[in-house]
């Protein structure tokens, strides 16, 4: 029990110095010994965050971005997981070997010749540079794949002699029965893509399309002191969505591992 | 099947790497200059024309620049600039080579000083000198100090921006208590640095001396022994007589004694600055570009000098310039622009006022507002000063990844306590092998 304390601790504590700074003086935030109590909570430091640039264009950004890769993603895995899964077909595994290929090459890779592409394409001003490369998700199409061979093939082929359709299939059985997983996914991709600066960064050169992360870099230094407290303040709201966000998905989440351990 | 499988694997896995070694082998190039004009000049309904420029200021600086540019936008009817925080000095060099090649690069940008050549060799930067010939402005109308990164082949691609210095910042009070002097050589910073280390139970409760994890300060220091970052041709380092060894042996002997703390490389600067507010030290090697706010942050009596001569007072310059994209298609509007930053009291002198950076203009130097500045808060006149020693000589097209090597060099000595000597020689065949390519 202690042990799982202090390697719990090991996890919190960055967050709570983190959210601690947040509401710090400039002062407090430059002491040593750090400051863990703010003598009086500065909540004028979120305001002064948020006023460093268009915060408010920022968040919309980010809910949309995220949110259109996450509902493209699924609506692109959960038929190519259950092709793989469930049909033997010519090909089938040079493809998924391909899609395994596809999830090991990073995006620092790929990032000039898509970029030169929507440009030419003269998608650059807008926020499809930011979706359309993410609208699948090897890792996942790999995990659902997984996770479909594992439901047993009796529901499914009574499911055929009662004439459902492959959609339907889908749709009643897989779906429902694979919730874990899909949310597993669905949460991974939300975190790393709300979490993400590098490709943004590249893909964007105006302010109306970018997501709050670029909004946050900007409030750090080029020279001089940085204002930890108002970054903090920042780093604060970008993490926000993602807690709410994992405690509705995190009993799904922990599920999709404990079935899966149990097959 | 399987056979099959990893043959994919392997023909892709080649692929790869030879993509990651294409990358890692060189710089990439930016494209070569497309035909000028090929965006169409692109207004607003209100006939405005749009000027996107780029920058790399976050924070407060990053406020003083929308600030300025504001200011612009407030007082001319016909023409927008719109500004764009693209990151990092070092991330907008990567938006700006991507962007030249995709066409969708801005009509003007910041540049941090050193990577200018790589863009002036590519010719994707505008010549200004008709331009400034038109609205009558000259070469020397700047500080020579700021300039060696603005001229190449005959043009003047650049011209100077947010511009900083390294300068010596001290706690005058910690000195006086004990009856120090200020130091002018390295010989009294040595004994400075050494006599103001505090230590209990042998461990160091106060360091003499600090500095940033950064090539500016051994750079600066080599400078000042007498030697050359590179040497004129550029084909090798110009440090080979021992001034490298000697700015080596120098810092290690003051780390082995407490007098010299030398920061973890992440984050040095913040670091040292917070080290130094503290007073965890006494002097610090640091940028101009901190003075404001370690003035607002220290509690004793705060004071600026030259950093301290060997053979000779020197010092690197940092910052950025502001350069014209030869693709833009408003290039008299975005001319305006920086004529105006130049000349203007509302333009780069306010800003200069504001954020602490070095004033980049003579008029500016001669300026009323400047000199209350400088009789108000003289540090600010001592890193100006300090510009008549300016040296640029880590100027080469290859500087980039040859900081990578020193860097290299500088992590071996200072925390892996690797000798001095093979170190640096291991630099110099690395550096050669660049500065040949």
């Amino acid at each position: 029990m202690f042990w799982k304390a202090v390697v719990l601790m090991g996890f919190i504590f960055p967050f709570l110095w983190m959210i601690s700074t947040s509401l710090q003086t400039f002062e407090e935030t430059m002491k040593f010994p750090p400051t863990w109590i703010p003598a009086s909570p500065q909540w004028s430091n979120f305001v002064e965050a948020m006023s460093a640039g268009p915060f408010l264009t920022y968040f919309k950004n980010s809910v949309i971005v995220t949110t259109s890769i996450i509902a493209i993603q699924l609506a692109v895995m959960i038929p190519a997981a259950y092709a793989f899964a469930q049909y033997k077909f010519f090909g089938n595994k040079i493809l998924f070997g391909m899609v395994l290929l596809a999830f090991m090459i990073p995006g620092q890779v790929t990032f000039i010749p898509v970029y030169l592409m929507l440009a030419d394409a003269g998608m650059i001003k807008s926020l499809w540079p930011q979706i359309i490369p993410f609208m699948s998700n090897a890792f996942g199409i790999f995990l659902l794949r997984q996770y479909f061979m594992q439901i047993p093939q009796e529901i499914i082929e009574s499911a055929r002699l009662d004439n459902a359709s492959e959609f339907k299939i889908i749709w009643k059985i897989m779906i429902p029965m694979s919730m874990p997983a899909i949310s597993t996914v669905a949460l991974f991709s939300f975190v790393s893509h709300w979490n993400d600066y590098f490709w943004p960064l590249v893909m964007t050169d105006s302010e109306a399309v970018r997501p709050l992360t670029m909004g946050i870099a900007m409030l750090r230094e080029t020279e001089g002191i940085s204002n930890w407290h108002i970054i903090m303040a920042g780093n604060v709201v970008l993490v926000v969505p993602i807690l709410i966000v994992y405690l509705f998905a995190s009993r799904q989440i922990v599920k999709a591992f404990v079935y899966s351990g149990i097959k | 099947m399987n056979k099959k499988l990893s043959a994919i694997v392997l023909a892709a896995t080649t692929m790869i790497s030879g993509v990651l070694a294409g990358c890692s082998g060189g710089e990439p190039k930016a494209s070569s200059p497309a035909p000028t004009g090929q965006q169409p000049a692109a207004s607003s309904p209100a006939g405005k024309t749009t000027v996107q420029f780029w920058h790399s200021l976050g924070g407060k600086n990053g406020e003083y620049i929308s600030a300025m540019i504001k200011r612009f936008n407030d007082t001319h009817e016909n023409i927008e600039v719109v500004g764009t925080f693209q990151g990092s000095y070092d991330e907008t060099v990567t938006k700006l080579q991507q962007s030249i090649a995709a066409k969708t690069a801005p009509d003007i940008t910041m540049l941090e000083r050193a990577y200018v050549q790589m863009f002036a060799d590519a010719e994707v930067l505008e010549d200004l000198t008709p331009f400034m010939a038109k609205s009558g402005a000259s070469k020397e109308d700047f500080p020579e100090g700021l300039m060696g990164h603005s001229v190449f082949n005959d043009k003047v691609v650049s011209l100077p921006l947010n511009r900083s210095t390294p300068i010596m910042h001290i706690n005058k009070t910690m000195l006086d208590e004990k009856g120090l002097a200020i130091p002018t050589t390295w010989e009294e910073l040595k004994k400075v640095s050494e006599a103001l280390v505090i230590k209990e139970n042998g461990e160091v409760k106060r360091y003499g001396l600090s500095m940033p994890y950064d090539t500016w300060y051994p750079i600066a220091m080599i400078s000042q022994a007498g030697g050359k970052f590179f040497n004129d041709d550029a084909t090798s380092i110009g440090f080979e007589k021992g001034e490298g060894v000697k700015t080596f042996k120098y810092l290690k002997d003051l780390q082995s004694t407490g007098a010299l703390y030398y920061p973890p490389a992440q984050d040095s600067g913040n670091i040292v600055n917070q080290m130094f507010t503290s007073e965890k030290i006494g002097i610090m090697f640091q940028s101009t570009g901190v003075m404001g706010s370690v003035k607002n942050n220290a509690k004793f009596d705060y004071v600026t000098a030259f950093l301290p001569k060997d053979a000779a007072f020197a010092t690197p310059t940092g910052g950025a310039n502001i350069a014209m994209l030869s693709d833009s298609a408003k290039k008299d509007a975005a001319w305006e622009f920086i004529n105006w930053v130049n000349t203007d009291p509302q333009g780069g002198q306010q800003f200069i006022l504001d954020s602490g950076y070095l004033p980049f203009t003579k008029k500016m130097v001669e300026s009323d507002a400047i000199k209350e500045l400088w009789a108000k808060d003289p540090n600010r006149k001592v890193a100006y000063d300090q510009l008549q020693y300016a040296v640029d000589t880590n100027k080469d097209v290859a500087w980039p990844q040859i900081m990578q090597e020193f860097f290299k060099s500088i992590q071996a000595i200072m925390y892996d306590n690797k000798p001095i000597e093979p170190t640096l020689d291991t630099f110099k065949k690395e550096a050669e092998r660049l500065l040949s390519e």
